[in-house]
């Protein structure tokens, strides 16, 4: 069904409760209020039309701070069409309702918006998620009227562990700082002996505030922010910032740098899931595996050095074009280095389908049936392995895959067993897709100049990064910085489905279920807290020893 | 996977021999910035455009184009973005200066068109 079939039908059915609607190319604006958010998300859903991509917030106020509104927008994505609830409400009291009965995935959203826009969402938790525990009550930084000396002050931080709701169940704490632990995080799982009752995620730990800065810098100086988003996936945030400010200003950028572009965009593909594949196999206890496949990324980190001059950021986008181009020479050794990997991760494939042991951790662990990953707004290799067709290389085709098209890779098997297999095939078809590029490159220049003011308006730009869609929204208001800038990464929409999934799984599990993902994650703590009676208290390994010693010889009493 | 372990059991060691044995840097590595006084115009794009604010041009004699050129390593991102938005091509990126730890702050401080010869190579730079 066409975009344009697909959104006469979704004006039809929300038209009671949406006030006016506009279209452009792909896109989708509805205004609404507060009071009938509600009901006109229920008429969208009811259509079973997308998934919620992203909630965005932005302040159009100015620094006087009883002024203006915020806006809020809630874009709903299927394939290339976007369809956004735009809802308006005053800055002074900034107050909807939440959407998380409907649209399970939105509570992660709506915590954002209510922490750093200071949107009063009715029924959220009242525990952080995202901006540190002593940040103080009533600054948000995202507002136009925040000031940096207003976050100066810090609030009282109560005890740090222990979930609000359901006393008397044994919660078992892990994280944010573990040894095994790649990035910091914090996870609370309640468990009833062996299986995991319930699961919980406090994120923000590193929270840096990329958003704000990106407001205070200069278009140019925005791309190599972007780039700093992650370390793995770096190429993929400056290209959707890039691609977002092209079409903003309106620049046609030449074939070729879009070519360049896309495959470093495929290389980095192949070096995220190499090193996803070590790490899930860390997980799973098989370090061989681990070793051999962290071994031959080397192959494509060096390769990318030499394309580009650096390892990990590789700067190659320009507003407007590209640095690098990719000439006989490197083409060989790159072509070289595929014909490595591809026999490598034939290998690869084998051993994951194959390894009697490797696959008791993965068959039948951890399902995302086709309705969970729908219904919960899964996304990427994780939504692909459960059969859900999202992968906007093929769906709603950028840069160089019109040209190039992309065969998507699909697994209905659900289980962690086909995250493996979907994303090994994936290497296969990102190798192929850089050999056909680098066959046919086209010719032409590399880059074209672009203006240090981009004018007035707003553009979503959404690409697929290895972990799954990216999204960012980009607005300006006609001057040389953005005024906002979002970025919704994939890891928020995947947390929705493994918390739930998680449930149910033997403790044991939940480490490979959390990396089936694609984020980092471990299992083993030293220092546990007890909840009994409403106190937490910390307890260390050898206190909890004597006290179990203790209860044993008390007759469990 | 048996059989890649004990074939591995024969193979020399992956592990590189750094720094008893330099392996040689891909010819578009971005290491030290490189600044040629005969070019720069003084125009300060680069000054503009730099993420890290790690240049800054201090003008000496704007009629003769003499300048100072202010470069600070330890801000440098090395993003080459003031390579790309020069348009005199007065800026480079050294392949070969890419050592630069230091445990002098001094180190960190660059300043071309200090030491009287202006132009700066990359030999004048090793100096």
């Amino acid at each position: 069904m066409s975009v344009e079939t697909d959104f006469l039908r979704i004006q039809g059915s929300v038209a009671p409760w949406v006030s006016g609607s506009r279209t452009a190319e792909n896109r989708l604006d509805m205004d609404t209020s507060a009071e009938r958010l509600v009901p006109a998300v229920t008429a969208l859903r009811s259509l079973s039309w997308g998934y919620l991509s992203a909630i965005t917030g932005f302040d159009s106020g100015t620094a006087a701070p009883s002024d203006g509104h915020i806006e809020l927008l809630y874009h709903f994505c299927n394939g290339p069409a976007v369809a956004t609830f735009r809802v308006k409400v005053p800055r002074e009291d900034p107050s909807v309702p939440s959407i998380g009965p409907l649209v399970p995935s939105a509570v992660m959203y709506e915590r954002e918006l209510a922490e750093t826009m200071g949107v009063k969402v009715a029924g959220l938790p009242k525990k952080r998620q995202f901006l540190s525990d002593d940040w103080p009550e009533n600054v948000y930084p995202l507002r136009k009227d925040f000031t940096m000396e207003s976050a100066a002050a810090t609030r009282e931080v109560g005890p740090a562990v222990g979930s609000e709701e359901a006393p008397g169940t044994f919660i078992i704490p892990i994280g944010p700082q573990h040894p095994a632990l790649k990035e910091p995080g914090h996870f609370e799982l309640a468990v009833d002996g062996e299986i995991v009752t319930h699961a919980d995620i406090r994120l923000g730990y590193v929270h840096r505030g990329i958003e704000k800065g990106a407001e205070d810098r200069s278009w140019v100086h925005n791309i190599y922010l972007m780039e700093r988003i992650c370390g793995i996936c770096s190429h993929i945030h400056a290209t959707a910032y890039v691609l977002g400010v092209e079409s903003l200003s309106g620049v046609a950028v030449p074939p070729r740098a879009q070519t360049v572009r896309t495959i470093f965009c495929e290389m980095e593909r192949i070096h995220s899931h190499l090193l996803w594949l070590g790490v899930a196999a860390h997980q799973a206890g098989f370090d061989t595996l681990f070793m051999y496949s962290w071994r031959d990324r080397e192959t494509i980190m060096d390769l990318l050095e030499e394309l580009s001059g650096n390892r990990v950021n590789y700067s190659v986008n320009l507003l407007g074009g590209v640095k690098y181009d990719i000439d006989g020479k490197a083409a060989d050794s790159v072509r070289r280095g595929l014909d490595f990997l591809e026999r490598r991760t034939t290998h690869y494939l084998k051993i994951v389908t194959t390894d009697e042991s490797f696959l008791r951790r993965t068959r039948g662990v951890g399902a995302i049936t086709f309705d969970q990953a729908n219904l919960l707004g899964t996304i990427g290799p994780t939504a692909r392995a459960s059969g859900v067709s999202r992968d906007l290389r093929v769906e709603a085709p950028y840069m160089a895959y019109r040209d190039f098209p992309v065969r998507p890779v699909l697994d209905s098997r659900c289980d962690l067993e086909a995250r493996f297999v979907v994303r090994i095939n994936e290497l296969f078809e990102s190798y192929r897709l850089i050999r056909e590029m680098l066959d046919h490159m086209p010719a032409g220049e590399l880059a074209v100049p672009a203006p240090r003011k981009v004018p007035e308006g707003e553009v979503i730009s959404r690409v697929e990064a290895p972990r799954g869609e990216l999204f960012y929204y980009i607005r300006s208001t006609g001057g040389v910085k953005p005024d906002r800038v979002k970025v919704r990464t994939p890891s928020l929409c995947n947390w929705a489905a493994v918390l739930s999934v998680a449930v149910g799984h033997k403790l044991a599990d939940i480490p490979m279920i959390m990396v089936g993902i694609d984020p980092c994650f471990s299992c083993n703590d030293r220092s546990i807290t007890l909840r009994r009676r409403g106190s937490a208290e910390s307890w260390s390994w050898e206190d909890l020893r004597a006290y179990g010693i203790s209860y044993y010889a008390g007759g469990g009493a | 996977m048996l059989n890649d372990v004990f074939v591995s059991l024969f193979k020399r060691p992956f592990t590189e021999r750094y720094p008893y044995a330099v392996k040689p840097a891909p010819d578009r590595l971005r290491g030290k910035l490189l600044w040629d006084e005969s070019k720069c115009d003084g125009c300060k794009l680069c000054v503009r455009d730099c993420p890290a604010k790690a240049i800054e041009i201090e003008v000496v004699d704007r009629a003769a184009k003499k300048y100072l050129y202010h470069y600070r390593i330890d801000r440098c991102i090395y993003c080459a973005q003031c390579v790309e938005s020069c348009k005199e091509g007065a800026l480079t990126m050294s392949n070969t200066l890419y050592h630069l730890a230091s445990a002098d702050k001094a180190a960190f401080t660059e300043i071309y068109g200090a030491k009287g010869t202006g132009a700066c190579s990359e030999e004048a730079a090793e100096k």
